[in-house]
């Protein structure tokens, strides 16, 4: 996973290197896993209420806000989802994957990445301090939700980086 | 709307100040909330796209959303309040906005 590098090879495409097997594994599950954004937890935390009170603001959100908010998530989805067929073998390194996209797509991919990190983490019902231990067991599916969460944020944050530098990587 | 009062001084009238529409809805608070999935430094960059922010004051915000579990990162007209809580909801956020107490 060190090894993980998402670098511009052109001012037109970005290429992300060093992708570890079991982080392709997960890159390719992320359709399915965007395909849960309409579970009522997902949904909830996907298309929240702007405010915490105000049943009228929130339900006229809800009707003009809400279908573009998802036209948004679904197209993301979309481009990642195409732009993973050409996940192919890293030419540096035979165990690891590359995939290279156009530099125009990475807004879809963070968001994308981050969609599935959300829905995991309400379907999983995952806290604070589930994101915070040390000792996951990937026997246990609390602890494995925990641990795609950290993988996808991992790729996340290699994006983040390439758009404003090196921050710790870390949850609010 | 107020009629112009007349002052000591002759000729002279004096009329009331008057709010905007704008005036009469400030302010509203845009709030950002706390969860334990997003990255520390996805929240600051959002911060810094949505708001123009340095990178500096981003980071104040999302600290404070870190540690206190919320941070005020906006007031303002609800216009543009709604407009900032879109875009931070674009970004999967969580934010809301509330007319301010004071």
């Amino acid at each position: 996973m060190t090894n993980l590098r998402v670098q511009s090879i052109d001012d037109k495409h970005i290429r992300i290197s060093g992708i570890a097997s079991v982080l392709a594994v997960m890159l390719r599950e992320m359709p399915e896993i965007l395909e849960m954004r309409d579970a009522p937890d997902a949904r909830e935390r996907l298309f929240p209420k702007p405010t915490r009170a105000n049943d009228k603001i929130n339900k006229e959100w809800q009707q003009m806000i809400g279908p573009e908010l998802r036209h948004l998530f679904v197209s993301a989805g979309e481009t990642l989802t195409r732009d993973l067929t050409a996940l192919t073998a890293d030419q540096e390194d035979a165990e690891a994957y590359q995939v290279e996209f156009p530099i125009e797509h990475v807004r879809a991919w963070m968001s994308a990445l981050n969609q599935a990190r959300l829905i995991l983490g309400e379907i999983h019902q995952i806290e604070e301090t589930d994101m915070n231990r040390a000792d996951l067991n990937p026997q246990d599916p609390r602890h494995l939700a925990a641990l795609r969460i950290h993988l996808l944020g991992y790729v996340l944050q290699s994006f983040v980086e390439l758009e404003i530098g090196d921050e710790p990587k870390d949850s609010i | 709307m107020a009629l112009p009062n007349e002052t000591e001084q002759p000729g002279v009238i004096q009329i009331d100040e008057t709010k905007t529409k704008e005036e009469l809805d400030l302010p509203w608070n845009v709030i950002v909330h706390n969860d334990p999935i997003n990255l520390m430094s996805y929240v600051t960059m959002v911060f810094m796209r949505v708001f123009g922010y340095p990178r500096t004051k981003a980071e104040k915000h999302m600290l404070e959303v870190h540690n206190k579990g919320r941070s005020l990162v906006w007031s303002g007209g609800r216009e543009q309040a709604e407009h900032y809580v879109h875009q931070l909801h674009t970004y999967q956020l969580l934010a809301t906005m509330e007319k301010s107490k004071e």
